[in-house]
């Protein structure tokens, strides 16, 4: 059955689930800039701009503390971080680009190790994604087979209607659960006309043309002229929704210390650096080819998905104008 | 911490101005490779979206043609001649087109002997100015997206260079924004700037992107990578991130030329050229120096003298 709810009502959704004591975290703006936060109110939901980071933090945090250890006469302990105090949470205003992007992440984080930080939270976790009504010339989700009116990776989709408020679709178990717990304030029925996307959407890449070609050209003067302008930071990587490469570093003195797990790049020299001082990835432009074969081929490879939503986040943030659209158009073009 | 308070103001500046300039740039840099004066112009070339323009190794004259300059041009293109991009130009001389505070960096970059004045060919540009962030591209150039450090620009005519690239139109009256904001910040109690800092930083999250495009950051060995020992903290949390940062306008204090691409290529929004402005107020205060357009071996921080102030040693 169709359902709506207000705006009134998913602001009143937040101040209840924060009530609740759920861990709640929306695009919330900070002097203008947006960035998903735990909210403490509905008021602070803010939908108008694209969050400047990804949703990805909510499972897979900048940082977090993995272990601790105390050396002491007695000898050395470890204490394991206590998962079970991890809230129960509601990820809501998420668009399809960043909503897609826990269940290609999954796969990962559940394949030959099962990461317990990142799957304990997706697993305490809502996804309640929103219909994107505005685009940019960075935006190229539909490129990558995602839309702006996409339910993939959403527990509960919400699409805007051009008198406000929205329709809702119940998409898993998950958001059937959650919209049960509050049935009060969401409405039956179809409130109105889907609001219309403002913006040009591209054409779908043949995205198995562009892994073919990968396949076959590891080597190849592209990488050169399009890669040996990279400055290698990790400004794409960290706020992109899909890259997950993390480090592990031990922090503290030398009797006590925290092992922490915090977000890298492929696109810093050190990355890929041996302990014998080898590189095996010793040009920039190595690096940024391992950057599109990663999203375009390699997660293909191992697990049938493209690691990228076009949420064009890479292309706007990128220091020296990297267009990674126009890169995966360049190659399908060929 | 932006403009948003003022009104945007159009800058007035005669767009044909642009096409000038880009017209130049192209012709100089044809004829260079064409002569066989240089293998590879560092110049910008547009990007695929509406207004945009990114940093281009350009090798052929066929590229050469396609060269712009436009508010879009941010880019300090000086840290394609330091050591950290070693191996991305072909061997042979180059050609760099600079605005007037690139051209600070490439003298203060000759200055640490990252290379010789002999060894490159600069189009300089006579500059009106840029945009402060990649994302206005498109937009007009108004008093709310023109850099902050256009707004105190002093070095729109280029000097001492090989080739200058256009002419300079009638400059609009801007007021400046960063020596204020700097200004009220000292201001404030050192609490809450302390406070102000610390909630800057705490949005940091380490992608290193204002190392990495900064053109004194050629360090091989960076003080934030060491692991045996940690010398700061690699994981971005508040403690490290302030002590990175920190430590970096340190090491860029008589070395900063002020280009502030540390602050545009931030994801975050830190206003880092802040810092380095403030460090090169103190240098200005207490050695009367300023990164100039006269490469200096020695600068303030790199030497000793008898007269030096030493009130700070208490």
């Amino acid at each position: 059955m169709p359902l709506s709810i207000t705006e009134q009502n998913l602001r009143q959704l937040v101040d209840t689930l924060v009530k609740e004591r759920k861990l709640v975290v929306g695009p919330k703006l900070t002097d203008g800039l947006a960035l998903y936060q735990p909210l403490s109110s509905g008021q602070e939901l803010s939908l108008a701009k694209l969050p400047r980071r990804s949703a990805k933090e909510l499972f897979f945090p900048i940082c977090e503390d993995i272990l601790s250890f105390e050396k002491n006469k007695q000898g050395t302990t470890v204490n394991d971080v206590d998962r079970s105090h991890f809230p129960e949470a509601v990820l809501i205003g998420a668009p399809p680009c960043d909503a897609a992007s826990p269940a290609i992440l999954d796969a990962v984080f559940s394949w030959d190790y099962q990461d317990p930080f990142y799957l304990k939270r997706r697993e305490r976790s809502t996804i309640v994604g929103i219909g994107c009504r505005q685009g940019d010339d960075a935006c190229f989700c539909t490129a990558v087979g995602i839309g702006p009116d996409s339910d993939n990776g959403s527990d509960l989709f919400l699409t805007q209607l051009k008198g406000g408020g929205f329709a809702c679709s119940v998409v898993t178990p998950k958001g059937q659960a959650l919209v049960d717990s509050h049935a009060s304030l969401f409405g039956e029925g179809a409130a109105g006309q889907t609001r219309p996307f403002e913006g040009k959407l591209g054409d779908k890449l043949d995205l198995a043309k562009i892994k073919k070609w990968l396949d076959e050209h590891f080597e190849d003067p592209l990488w050169e002229s399009i890669a040996d302008i990279c400055i290698g930071c990790g400004a794409c990587a960290f706020i992109c929704p899909a890259c997950h490469c993390f480090d592990i570093n031990d922090e503290g003195g030398t009797e006590k210390g925290t092992r922490r797990k915090h977000w890298d790049a492929c696109g810093f020299s050190k990355f890929t650096n041996h302990a014998s001082g080898h590189n095996p990835r010793d040009a920039q432009n190595k690096r940024y080819r391992n950057r599109i074969m990663h999203k375009f081929k390699y997660y293909d490879d191992k697990f049938g998905k493209t690691l990228c939503t076009g949420c064009g986040r890479c292309i706007r943030a990128c220091p020296v104008g990297i267009d990674i659209a126009d890169i995966i158009g360049t190659i399908e073009a060929k | 911490m932006n403009a948003k308070a003022q009104k945007p103001k159009g800058t007035g500046i005669d767009p044909g101005y642009y096409d000038g300039v880009t017209q130049a740039i192209r012709s100089a840099a044809v004829k260079l490779l064409q002569e066989g004066e240089v293998a590879t112009v560092v110049g910008y070339l547009p990007g695929r979206r509406n207004g945009t323009a990114g940093p281009a190794l350009v090798t052929s004259v066929e590229q050469a043609q396609k060269l712009v300059f436009s508010p879009a041009c941010v880019n300090n293109l000086s840290l394609y001649l330091t050591k950290a991009k070693k191996g991305v130009l072909k061997p042979g001389r180059a050609a760099i087109v600079a605005k007037g505070c690139d051209l600070r960096a490439l003298a203060g970059l000759m200055g640490e002997a990252q290379f010789k004045r002999e060894d490159v060919t600069i189009i300089g540009i006579a500059c009106a100015g840029v945009y402060r962030s990649a994302t206005n591209a498109g937009t007009p150039l108004t008093e709310a997206t023109i850099a902050w450090k256009c707004r105190e620009c002093t070095v729109h005519t280029p000097e001492g260079v090989d080739v200058v690239a256009g002419t300079l139109p009638e400059l609009p009256e801007l007021t400046p924004a960063e020596a204020l904001e700097i200004a009220r910040l000292e201001a404030l109690p050192q609490a809450e700037r302390w406070a102000y800092w610390h909630e800057q930083f705490s949005r940091c999250i380490r992608c290193l992107a204002c190392r990495q495009v900064c053109p004194f950051c050629y360090c091989e060995q960076c003080m934030c990578d060491r692991n045996r020992p940690q010398a700061v903290e690699g994981s971005p949390r508040p403690a490290g991130n302030t002590a990175w940062h920190i430590t970096r306008a340190m090491h860029l204090a008589g070395r900063c030329a002020g280009c502030a691409e540390c602050e545009r290529a931030c994801p975050m929004d830190i206003p880092l050229n802040l810092l380095n402005r403030r460090m090169a107020k103190e240098l200005k205060e207490l050695y009367d120096y300023e990164a100039g357009m006269v490469p200096q071996e020695k600068t303030p921080l790199t030497q000793y003298r008898e007269d030096d102030d030493q009130s700070f040693i208490k």
